[in-house]
């Protein structure tokens, strides 16, 4: 079987970039760690031709319907 | 006593209460009492209820002896600390609800005690479902009792390490990218996220709307059977809750799985696999092939790409926990924190897009579930991790072999099947198309006719 491709790489700029874009803060030294996670779960959208995915949607489809009682807040 | 009445499946102990040799309440003391002595060094409970408990216990044995024939009568179970209980605290396993006890009541919790089950407490969860407890948390991580140094998997992992240990009979769990079937698989237990939609998450706190499901964990595949049929069925108050019928789960276990088709991808699932896992689960393999089933392999492209489902889950995540990571981050336990603040990084396009490809993953296991009734993988990569490598966060968030389920929103239970030459618990999942728990649940109780990988105990 093939062995997993290797992600493509997300810079540190482009990590801090994304922070600075949705205004949160995340400490100095968990920004490793954040660029590792968001290096792996993108890396099979980057292998991807978004363009060649079949029309498939909507993403979701709920069966039923009601009123949703919430969770705490 | 204890250790027969703590590890009785609930088939038998329903049996024994009927033939009046044992009773809820004398199962109840006997259980609590085993808790007090053990759990202090596994952590499986946050809050404990004897009082409830016992009223719970009490309730039954007036029901038995009235002659009520309901199978979950007297059954002593935990709930998983983000299943809302009224006046009883729920933490979600976070400080942010140290002491929130809430009104409202999840559907499933009132499911269950309208079952007559013994609710014996409230069991740890990873934070919110999702992050590990690090050492300084609010409240400890619970153990596996196969080895204290190892993790008992999660998110639902006061679930796994109680029914390891013989203190319930049945626990909730819930399952967004895994959390039924990791601690299944770490535990040595078994547990069924059934499909998306069948049981209802009303009243349960939320990680990702569009990946969590909610389902039952116990020691054997039968005692699964039971326990989902008191919890599955529609619930108004959950919009994504199916109105289908519910299947007969229990009647349903003793059909034949001759000439049952069984596929086995052969891509993904299989990258960097333990090597005794790797043998334990071909050993089951032919395990099921003995038993009738026909074993052949597949490959199913999109799977490769089931990565991308860490973009939805900390998305939904995010937004689920935006204005508290905004306005109380201390709150949130160190790693989680960041964990959930990578999904404010997610673009727009990218969260669409791996909605996209889910879409995709789903009709290429549709169009392979023309051809095969069940997929068969490992569950997990490995045992249990220690917690010494749990707490390393260079090594980012783990490849799930269970993540892709949640993507498809496909049945699917995990069943032990082995153990590494250290002692911990392997296992194996099988995977049903749409609304076919049954189909699932026959093959795993087969399974476990067929061996006794699941009648293993930990020396506690």
């Amino acid at each position: 079987m093939a062995d997993e491709p290797k992600a493509p790489e997300m810079s540190m700029d482009e990590l801090r970039a994304r922070i600075a874009a949705a205004g949160v803060t995340i400490a100095e030294n968990r920004q490793g760690m954040v660029k590792k996670l968001l290096e792996e779960a993108l890396a099979p959208l980057r292998r991807v031709d978004s363009r060649t995915i079949r029309p498939l949607e909507p993403a979701v489809v709920f069966d039923a319907a009601g009123p949703h009682v919430g969770t705490p807040s | 006593m204890s250790d027969a009445v703590a590890f009785s499946t609930i088939r038998e102990l329903g049996r024994q209460y009927r033939a009046k040799k044992l009773s809820p309440v004398e199962v109840t003391k006997t259980l609590l009492a085993r808790i007090e002595k053990l759990d202090p060094g596994l952590h499986a409970f946050v809050t404990l209820t004897p009082e409830r408990a016992l009223q719970d216990a009490q309730a039954a044995e007036d029901a038995l002896a009235r002659g009520d024939a309901r199978p979950l009568l007297g059954v002593p179970i935990g709930h998983k600390d983000i299943y809302l209980t009224r006046g009883i605290r729920t933490t979600g396993g976070s400080a942010l609800f140290a002491d929130f006890v809430p009104e409202d009541q999840s559907t499933v919790v009132t499911k269950w005690a309208d079952a007559g089950t013994v609710m014996m407490g409230k069991l740890i969860t990873h934070e919110f479902a999702f992050g590990l407890q690090f050492p300084g948390h609010k409240f400890p991580a619970a153990k596996n009792p196969w080895n204290v140094e190892h993790i008992p998997g999660g998110s639902s992992s006061g679930s796994g390490a109680a029914l390891a240990a013989g203190f319930v009979h049945g626990a909730t769990g819930s399952d967004t990218g895994g959390s039924i079937r990791g601690p299944a698989a770490f535990c040595g237990i078994s547990g069924i996220k059934p499909t998306y939609g069948r049981a209802s998450r009303a009243g349960v706190m939320t990680l990702s709307w569009t990946l969590d499901h909610t389902g039952p964990m116990a020691r054997t595949v039968e005692d699964c059977a039971y326990l989902l049929q008191a919890m599955a069925g529609h619930d108004p108050r959950d919009p994504a809750c199916s109105t289908r019928a519910v299947d007969d789960y229990v009647g349903g276990l003793q059909g034949s799985v001759k000439g049952l088709r069984i596929g086995v991808p052969r891509n993904y699932f299989f990258m960097d696999l333990d090597p005794e896992l790797k043998q334990a689960f071909e050993t089951a393999l032919g395990v099921l092939k003995g038993l009738g089933a026909e074993v052949r392999d597949l490959t199913i492209p999109a799977f490769d790409l089931a990565r991308s489902f860490f973009l939805i889950l900390v998305t939904e995540a995010y937004a689920y926990h935006e204005r508290d990571l905004k306005t109380k981050p201390e709150l949130y336990g160190d790693v989680l924190r960041e964990r959930l603040m990578s999904g404010a990084l997610v673009t727009a396009s990218e969260y669409v897009q791996a909605q996209r490809v889910r879409m995709q993953t789903c009709a290429e296991v549709d169009e392979a579930m023309k051809s095969v009734d069940v997929l068969v993988t490992p569950t997990t990569i490995g045992p249990a991790p220690s917690f010494k490598a749990s707490y390393d966060t260079s090594l980012g968030f783990p490849r799930s072999n269970m993540g892709p389920f949640n993507l498809t929103g496909q049945p699917t239970v995990a069943v032990p099947c082995g153990f590494t030459k250290s002692g911990l618990p392997l296992g194996f999942q099988l995977s049903g198309r749409a609304f076919e728990e049954t189909t699932v649940l026959r093959l795993g109780h087969a399974y476990q006719q067929a061996t006794d990988w699941h009648t293993r105990r930990p020396n506690v």
